[in-house]
């Protein structure tokens, strides 16, 4: 893919919004997980917030790219490096609304099925329903 | 060369967007440069030539070529990429008359005294057209005629109506007796372009009936498939493109990787299938870029082909002229006739699209000299023209081919030299280059990749020119800025395909393929041999290369001016081109200058290089072409034209997962 900064965001939020929360659902539900809260919501919330800065970082690194593009593997790389910071943030910042020690295992498995939600929808749906979301680096309005 | 002489230098190079080929006859001070302010207007009370050089990577004054101590040397002048001399990195140097002077994407040579004669490359007609009966190419014809006349004037088609002015009358067109139709929508080539565009009509919501492709092959694909098949990409081999490219999908889901994967799972082929989507997972950084089949593509646009009636709304045509009517429509006066039979009539179309794709078939000057000269046709061809007797011949008696070109079909044929190889090991390649090529193409903070002189892409512009910011800058760029920034992005390159890079090394190696620099004076047939004359840098003098044919792979760029519907169209309406000869096009595709009150006229394709993207010749940019004329055009409320809410794309791509019409 070929994203630009602004598609970046457009679509991250729009994601976030969308296959994030829908993913997110069972677990703020109590359906999956230990128990009914408003937490896995919140911390989707980070997850997006703190997406919409390392989206900055990425859109430079691209500028080292002859073709300017942006690797499915890298958006995989991309998905675990902010996995990784971001239960290591949790663990040493007290983020408000969310206790240091949230159960670790739990927040893998919620961000693994957003994750790959919506890395699936950036190949399959967002092109099916946005003809020409491609042609415009992911933006969408 | 002697300072007292001032004598003239001449300045060659093959312009990096259009690779037509630029001389200057210029006095010593030459001072090159990006920016003319930016360089002195005299130095030493001289006057100096300044030579305009567009692109990124060229400094504002990059370098000065003066005299000092009666040789011609060239100062760098602080650049801030440097310059090349012969392929060698240089300061200041002492320039020799022949000598390849390389600037960012540029390539100048610069000759004088004896060298100085009219080359070769001034010649214009240098192209080889497409035969306007059999649509092939053909080295005889001369392209298709913009007027047909016959015996007597009353018998002029198109009609003396057409001649001078601007707009023509519906009432002289019905009284011609000729058979008259009238349309909403009609393309003019009937090629890849054409039909992606009547296919997103059709997905928008427009109706086969109000639609008419105006073509000479019944197949869209059909001049497409015998440029690949004629320039060795036999429908097995994959092609130069991406897997969401897919000219029968507009949505790039499911891409040809997820389609090819799909196959092989039902063939329980497992570690191919895996193969495909590792390759579009990881490319083009961790694997190679995965590519189509070109059988796949042409399968794919045949199922397509069905789905939204394309037969329904072809119309076999050669197109002579193109006119405004008086109530706000265009004319169309095209010849629906064979060589036997005569017949003419007329179209009547709201909107245009026209996508006509290659005037003509570039050849390279000095074997097209050669070839009228001698008239043989056998043993110098250029790629694109059927020449699948050279590997029979060379597979039978062996011998040498000279390769001019290095760009992807350059890269085409050494496979299938290499292929044939097996069979007879005494067949040898000289591959000729203009010169060394130690470094490839910079933007900003990124390089172009470069191995043994070829330069890699994975397709025939960075990837961002299609949909990401590179699309976007060119886009907003004004006409000088385009200029620079297709200079830098374009140019001649290769696909890294680990086979290919290979086989130059085992040839290389092995010593059946040569790589040689220099450039050509004649060609001339000797024996039974051609004899290529070349000046080579390294030996400062004129060798000959002796080989039994040579291929011109150097490409397909042509002026539009060289297609005479096109000619006639520029011409009478005055229309203006951009700086690489094309037509001019605003950001939506539309020759503006053809608004005929609410009648609109697009262009697409090859023809529209230039204008606000840069991959107009491809299969998504095609796409993105389509889908922005039909954007302009539902913005202005034509008929039966839907915008597309989220949702009728969803239940149109379903019809297509299902292979049912659009408008079912
Ligand atoms: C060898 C080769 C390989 C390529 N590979 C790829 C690839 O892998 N991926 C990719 O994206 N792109 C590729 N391209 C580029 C491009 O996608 C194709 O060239 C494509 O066919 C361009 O479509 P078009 O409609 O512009 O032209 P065409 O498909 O050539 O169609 C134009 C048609 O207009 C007709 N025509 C012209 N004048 C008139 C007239 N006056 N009246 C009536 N009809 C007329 C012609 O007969 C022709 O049939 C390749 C090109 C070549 C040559």
């Amino acid at each position: 893919m070929t994203p630009t900064l602004l598609g970046r965001w457009q679509t991250r939020i729009v994601l976030f919004a969308t296959v994030g929360a829908l993913f997110t659902l069972p677990f703020a539900l109590g359906i999956v997980g230990p128990d009914a809260s408003g937490i896995p919501f919140l911390v989707l919330f980070y997850l997006a917030l703190l997406g919409l800065i390392w989206d900055v970082l990425y859109n430079y690194l691209q500028q080292f790219r002859w073709d300017r593009d942006w690797p499915a593997v890298f958006q995989l790389i991309a998905g675990l490096w902010e996995a990784i910071f971001f239960s290591y943030l949790v663990e040493f910042i007290d983020l408000p609304g969310l206790e240091p020690g949230v159960p670790l295992q739990w927040f893998a498995i919620h961000y693994s099925l957003v994750w790959l939600g919506m890395f699936a929808a950036t190949h399959t749906l967002m092109r099916i329903l946005f003809p020409y979301w491609r042609f415009n680096g992911g933006q969408l309005f | 060369m002697n300072s007292s002489q001032r004598q003239e230098v001449k300045l060659s190079w093959e312009d990096p967007v259009t690779s037509e080929y630029q001389n200057l006859l210029v006095q010593i001070p030459i001072a090159l440069g990006r920016q003319l302010n930016q360089m002195p207007g005299e130095i030493a009370q001289r006057q100096v030539s300044r030579v305009v050089l567009n692109s990124s990577a060229v400094s504002r004054y990059h370098a000065l070529i003066d005299w000092e101590n009666n040789s011609c040397v060239i100062r760098d002048r602080n650049s801030k990429n440097g310059i090349l001399i012969n392929g060698q990195r240089r300061k200041n140097t002492i320039l020799e008359s022949g000598d390849v002077i390389e600037i960012g994407p540029y390539e100048i040579i610069i000759t004088w005294g004896g060298d100085n004669k009219k080359s070769i490359f001034e010649t214009n007609r240098s192209q080889i057209f497409f035969n306007p009966i059999t649509n092939s190419l053909d080295s005889e014809s001369e392209g298709i005629p913009s007027v047909v006349t016959t015996a007597s004037e009353s018998d002029r088609f198109p009609p003396p109506e057409f001649a001078t002015p601007l707009q023509v009358s519906l009432q002289d067109i019905y009284t011609s007796g000729l058979s008259v139709d009238e349309i909403d929508y009609l393309t003019i080539g009937a090629g890849i372009g054409s039909f992606v565009f009547v296919d997103c009509l059709r997905i928008f919501g427009v109706t086969a009936d109000k639609i008419i492709a105006l073509g000479i092959d019944r197949k869209p694909y059909s001049r497409y498939k015998q440029l690949c098949l004629n320039s060795q990409i036999p429908l097995k081999e994959r092609l130069r493109s991406n897997s969401d490219s897919c000219p029968d999908n507009i949505w790039g889901f499911p891409s040809y990787a997820w389609r090819e994967a799909w196959h092989d799972l039902l063939r329980l082929r497992l570690f191919d299938a895996i193969g495909n989507l590792w390759q579009v997972f990881a490319e083009p950084t961790l694997a190679q870029t995965y590519t189509p089949r070109a059988g796949n593509v042409f399968d794919s646009i045949d199922r397509e082909i069905k789905r939204i009636g394309w037969e329904k709304m072809y119309r076999y045509g050669r197109v002579l002229a193109i006119r405004k009517t008086t109530d706000g429509r265009y004319a169309i006066a095209y010849s629906r006739g064979t060589r036997d039979k005569r017949e003419r009539a007329f179209l009547i179309a709201n909107y245009l699209y026209l996508a006509t794709g290659y005037p003509a078939i570039k050849f390279l000057p000095d074997l097209q000299a050669y070839r009228e000269e001698t008239q043989d046709f056998q043993s110098v061809v250029n790629a694109y023209e059927a020449h699948d007797y050279v590997y029979e011949n060379l597979k039978k008696r062996g011998g040498t081919v000279l390769i001019r070109g290095r760009g992807i079909v350059a890269s085409r044929i050494i496979q299938r030299i290499y292929e044939t190889r097996r069979d007879n090991p005494n067949i040898g390649v000289i591959h000729l280059m203009r010169s060394p090529k130690p470094k490839g193409n910079q933007f900003k903070k990124a390089e172009r990749f470069v191995e043994n002189h070829f330069e890699f892409q994975p397709f025939n512009w960075p990837k961002a020119c299609w949909g990401g910011d590179l699309r976007f800058q060119l886009e907003r760029a004004d006409s000088q800025q385009r200029q620079s920034l297709i200079a830098d992005w374009g140019g001649t390159t290769t696909a890294a395909r680990k086979d290919w890079r290979d086989t130059i090394d085992e040839g290389l190696r092995e010593g059946w393929y040569k790589i040689e620099f220099g450039q050509v004076e004649k060609v001339e047939k000797e024996a039974d041999f051609l004899i290529t004359y070349i000046k080579n840098k390294n030996f400062k003098s004129t060798i000959h290369l002796q080989t039994d044919y040579i291929i011109d792979a150097t490409g397909l760029d042509a002026d539009v001016k060289v297609s005479p519907l096109l000619n006639d169209l520029v011409t009478h309406y005055n229309l203006p081109l951009n700086f690489a000869g094309r037509l001019a096009v605003s950001n939506d595709f539309e020759i503006e200058q053809m608004r005929n009150s609410t009648g609109k006229i697009y262009a697409a394709g090859a023809i529209t290089l230039g204008g606000p993207y840069a991959a107009v010749d491809s299969f998504l940019g095609l796409q993105y072409t389509a889908l922005r004329a039909i954007e302009s055009l539902a913005a202005s409320r034509s008929p039966g034209l839907k915008k597309l809410s989220p949702l009728n794309s969803f239940q149109q791509w379903l019809k297509w997962l299902n292979n049912r019409s659009p408008d079912e």
